[in-house]
């Protein structure tokens, strides 16, 4: 197809090749996200060929390849995707370490102006312009744009009450959303969520990992930041603890002080209105029992 | 080495936030590997902070710590340099 329109976590982004663009191929992931609203928040325009970074584009910020391993995270490749700046356009160089393929990209974004370009260079009749990591930065800069939040988090909605699972690769989020799903909890994502404010509330929304991902959503009630332990347990955690906490847990590239001090003050609004608390947890269903318990 | 009579101010490389009586900083950096390296600073630590401001060097910070908390001398003084070493990174020191 030559235009489609996605709506993830509430974002309406629709991608249309250019005259001399590819065939745009999304891949099954996004399937149950595709959707034919007509007023897109963002517009991104793909291309076939070459983008050449202006003259005087400095890099500001440049990502390794990680691949988890037994929960450790090992770098596989020195160059994966750059952040390049030049005035107030910004450039993202990357590469697509799990395709067949040899292609390379360039996105060019601004954070005031929502019609970017991509760029795709290689084999290119056909593509995904949402291939991995693409996906993670366009909607990492659309959280950005709208003053959102990404985390590392797994979340789940149970009788209405949505509780959020934070932490790094190990702490128990896939665990946790496991045990809950057994116990009838409906799982919005168990690695990654978007969450944004609503009105007085904090929602989560999942984004298209697994192929048949649907699109889901629920209220962030209570945000846990998760510990393996001995015995189930949590302490509240407020003010300056609470949110660097969660800051650490969030997805974030902080190279420029607007970007950082938007997320800051994001993360400190939703602190002060949503219960934080560390979890201590043992990995087997008596810690749903405890968190039903201490509802 | 911090001397007395050093003027140290808040590195224009870091973005604070202050929650109640709190700070958090986080720093601006170039790459994913340094991505958890935030700092929160207590009661104490944001009263030093703020007396940061490129005008008043070490001795003066110190001595507003003894008003403020009634300790003595010898404790803010140590107080202070092992923050400013703490924070070195946070900070520049002329």
């Amino acid at each position: 197809m030559k235009e489609y329109n996605l709506n993830i976590a509430g974002y309406n982004i629709r991608f249309e090749s250019a005259a001399d663009g590819p065939e745009l191929v999304p891949s099954e992931r996004f399937r149950n996200s595709i959707v034919t609203r007509p007023d897109p928040n963002l517009l991104i325009t793909v291309h076939s060929g070459e983008c050449n970074l202006p003259r005087g584009a400095r890099r500001v910020f440049h990502a390794p390849l990680f691949e988890e391993e037994e929960g450790t995270l090992i770098r596989r490749a020195k160059k994966f995707w750059s952040v390049y700046k030049h005035h107030s356009r910004i450039f993202i160089k990357t590469t697509f370490p799990y395709s067949s393929t040899k292609n390379k990209g360039i996105l060019l974004l601004s954070l005031t102006h929502m019609c970017w370009d991509l760029w795709l260079t290689g084999d290119v009749t056909e593509a995904d312009p949402m291939e991995y990591p693409l996906d993670a930065l366009i909607l990492y800069y659309l959280t950005i744009v709208f003053g959102d939040i990404m985390i590392h988090a797994s979340g789940v909605n149970n009788a209405g009450r949505g509780y959020l699972f934070s932490g790094v690769s190990g702490k128990g989020k896939t665990t946790l959303a496991r045990l809950w799903f057994k116990t009838g909890g409906t799982v919005i994502n168990d690695d990654r969520l978007i969450i944004r404010k609503r009105g007085a509330r904090y929602f989560m929304y999942n984004t298209p990992v697994y192929t048949d991902d649907k699109p889901r959503e629920s209220p962030v009630s209570k945000i846990f930041i998760i510990e393996h332990a001995s015995e189930n347990r949590q302490v509240r955690l407020t003010g300056a603890a609470a949110v660097s906490r969660v800051m650490a847990n969030c997805i974030q590239q902080n190279w420029d002080r607007e970007i950082i001090a938007r997320l800051l003050g994001t993360v400190s609004i939703m602190c002060s209105m949503v219960p934080v608390s560390q979890l201590f947890f043992k990995p087997d269903r008596r810690i749903i029992e405890y968190l039903l318990e201490n509802e | 080495m911090t001397g007395l009579r050093s003027i140290p101010s808040h590195s224009p490389d870091v973005v604070t936030r202050k929650t109640g009586s709190e700070y958090i900083l986080v720093p601006v950096i170039d790459n994913i590997a340094d991505m958890d390296n935030f700092y929160t600073l207590n009661e104490t630590g944001a009263f030093i902070w703020e007396l940061m401001d490129g005008e008043r060097n070490v001795k003066e910070i110190i001595r507003a710590l003894v008003a403020e908390y009634d300790i003595d001398d010898k404790t803010a003084r140590a107080d202070v340099i092992s923050f400013i070493t703490e924070l070195k990174d946070y900070l520049i020191i002329k």
